[in-house]
C-alpha cells in the first residue's frame, strides 16, 4: 500500500471546520472565525448512528401511513407515497413515477445503508477504498435534502386544493414522519467525520 | 498593492496552509490563478477554488436573489380553475392555508425552509460581500459568516421547485392551470441562489474578511 500523507493532526496541527484555517493542535479556538477547534468532529460516529437510527424509526410510518387524505365530494381517500407512485405509473407518467420512487423511497434506503457502510468504514469493521467512501460521503451529504420534495408536494396541495365540499386534502401522518426523516437522515450524514476512514490508513506514530 | 482588493489568495503571502476537509492531509498550496482550483494530494478533492470576479458575482446574484424572494411573497404562485371554481395560492398563502388545516409541521418547515432561511442566508451573504467590495467589513462579520455557512445545507427552495413541478403533474388532470410570477419568481431564486453560494468559495470569503479586519486595525 502506497504510503498516505501525513495528516494535520499527525503533524500537531487542526484545521477548524468552519473557516479550514489552520492552527496549532494545543489551540482550543480559531484565530478566525472563533469557533471551538477539534480535530475530528466530536463523537461523531456515536452521533451519526444515533440519528441514523432515530431516521429510520420515522421512516417506517412515513411509508405506512396515508400522506394525503384527498376528500371529493364527501368520500375521504387516503393515498400513500408507494400509492402515488403506482397512480404516476398507470397514468404512463413514467419520468415521475420514477422521480417520485427514487426521492422518497430509493435515497432514503439507500442513504441508510451509505451510512451504515461509512459508519462500519471508520471503525474498522469493513475495508473500503477511502476514494470510495469520499465519494459516498459526498453523495450521502448532496441527495439528502431532495426527498423533502414529497413534503413540498403535500404542501402546495393542501395549500392550493381547499375548495369546500367539491375537493379538499389534508395532510397525513407520513408527511411530518418523512419530513422529520429527511432532517434526522441530514443530521446523521453531517455528524460523520470521512476523516477517521482516513486515519485507519495511516501508520501510527511511534511515541 | 491596490491588486490587494482585488485579487485573491492574497499576493503577499502567496502560501497558503490548508488540511483537506475530507482526509484531513495537510498541504501549502502556492498562488493559484482565477478560475483554478487546487485539488487534494492525497484523496482528490478540492481544498478551494479561486473564481472568477467572485465577490461581484455573489454580490449581484445576491440581490437579485433577495428581490425574487420579495416577489415570490407578494406575488401569486400558481391559479387553477375547477369548473369555474378558482383557487390561487401565494407562498405565504399556502403556509397559512396549511397552518389552518392541521398541516402544523408542514406549515413550519416550508416557512423555515423555503422562506426564513433563504432570506436570512442572503441577508448574511450581502452583508459580507457588499462591504468587501471595498475591502471592508461590518461589525460581526465572523459569527455571520459561520451562520451564513451552517444555513446552507437547509436552504431548500429548489427542492421545493421540484416539489411544485410534481404538484403541477398531479393537478393538470384535475384543472386549468395558471402560473403566476411567484411561480417564475421561484424559479428564478433557485437559480440565483446557486449562483450566490457557487459564486464564491468559502475559503476565499474567510480569507477576505480576515484581510479586511486586519487593515482596519491601525498597523
Amino acid at each position: 500500500m502506497s504510503r498516505v500523507r501525513e495528516s494535520a493532526l499527525q503533524a500537531g496541527l487542526v484545521g477548524c471546520h468552519t473557516c479550514l484555517k489552520v492552527s496549532a493542535a494545543s489551540q482550543h479556538q480559531c484565530d478566525r472565525c472563533g469557533s471551538h477547534l477539534h480535530a475530528r468532529k466530536k463523537r461523531s460516529i456515536e452521533h451519526t448512528i444515533a440519528f441514523g437510527i432515530a431516521g429510520i424509526l420515522a421512516f417506517i410510518p412515513a411509508n405506512l401511513l396515508p400522506i394525503m387524505v384527498v376528500t371529493q365530494l364527501g368520500v375521504e381517500e387516503n393515498s400513500t407515497i408507494i400509492g402515488g407512485v403506482a397512480t404516476f405509473w398507470s397514468m404512463h407518467a413514467y419520468p415521475v413515477a420514477i422521480i417520485i420512487f427514487i426521492a422518497s423511497v430509493m435515497i432514503p434506503g439507500l442513504k441508510f445503508i451509505a451510512i451504515a457502510i461509512l459508519v462500519a468504514a471508520a471503525k474498522g469493521y469493513l475495508k473500503i477504498d477511502p476514494q470510495q467512501a469520499n465519494r459516498i460521503y459526498w453523495l450521502t451529504e448532496l441527495v439528502g435534502r431532495w426527498s423533502m420534495v414529497d413534503v413540498f408536494v403535500v404542501a402546495i396541495l393542501v395549500g392550493l386544493i381547499q375548495m369546500g365540499n367539491l375537493m379538499t386534502i389534508r395532510p397525513g401522518g407520513a408527511a411530518v414522519a418523512f419530513g422529520l426523516m429527511v432532517i434526522l437522515t441530514m443530521l446523521s450524514a453531517h455528524s460523520f467525520d470521512p476523516r477517521l476512514i482516513w486515519d485507519r490508513l495511516r501508520i501510527p506514530k511511534q511515541p | 498593492m491596490s491588486h490587494h482588493t482585488h485579487t485573491w489568495p492574497r499576493l503577499e503571502t502567496r502560501v497558503h496552509r490548508i488540511a483537506c476537509h475530507f482526509c484531513d492531509s495537510h498541504h501549502l498550496v502556492d498562488l493559484i490563478e482565477e478560475g483554478q482550483a487546487a485539488h487534494c494530494r492525497q484523496c482528490g478533492q478540492v481544498l478551494y477554488r479561486n473564481r472568477k470576479s467572485s465577490l461581484a458575482k455573489a454580490g449581484a446574484f445576491g440581490i437579485t436573489a433577495f428581490c425574487l424572494l420579495l416577489t415570490a411573497l407578494l406575488f401569486p404562485f400558481i391559479s387553477m380553475d375547477v369548473f369555474g371554481n378558482k383557487s390561487s395560492i401565494s407562498v405565504p398563502g399556502a403556509i397559512t392555508s396549511l397552518w389552518t388545516s392541521g398541516g402544523t409541521f408542514i406549515a413550519v418547515s416550508m416557512a423555515v425552509f423555503v422562506v426564513i432561511l433563504p432570506f436570512t442566508m442572503i441577508s448574511c451573504l450581502l452583508y459580507l460581500c457588499i462591504p468587501l467590495l471595498i475591502g471592508r467589513t461590518l461589525p460581526f462579520a465572523s459569527p455571520i459568516m459561520c451562520g451564513f455557512q451552517m444555513l446552507q445545507p437547509w436552504v431548500m427552495v429548489e427542492v421545493f421547485f421540484l416539489g411544485a413541478m410534481i404538484s403541477l403533474l398531479k393537478l393538470v388532470k384535475l384543472a386549468e392551470i395558471d402560473l403566476g410570477i411567484g411561480f417564475w419568481s421561484i424559479a428564478g431564486l433557485m437559480f440565483c441562489l446557486a449562483g450566490a453560494v457557487g459564486g464564491i468559495d468559502k475559503v476565499e470569503l474567510w480569507d477576505r474578511i480576515e484581510l479586511a479586519k486586519s487593515r482596519r486595525r491601525p498597523a
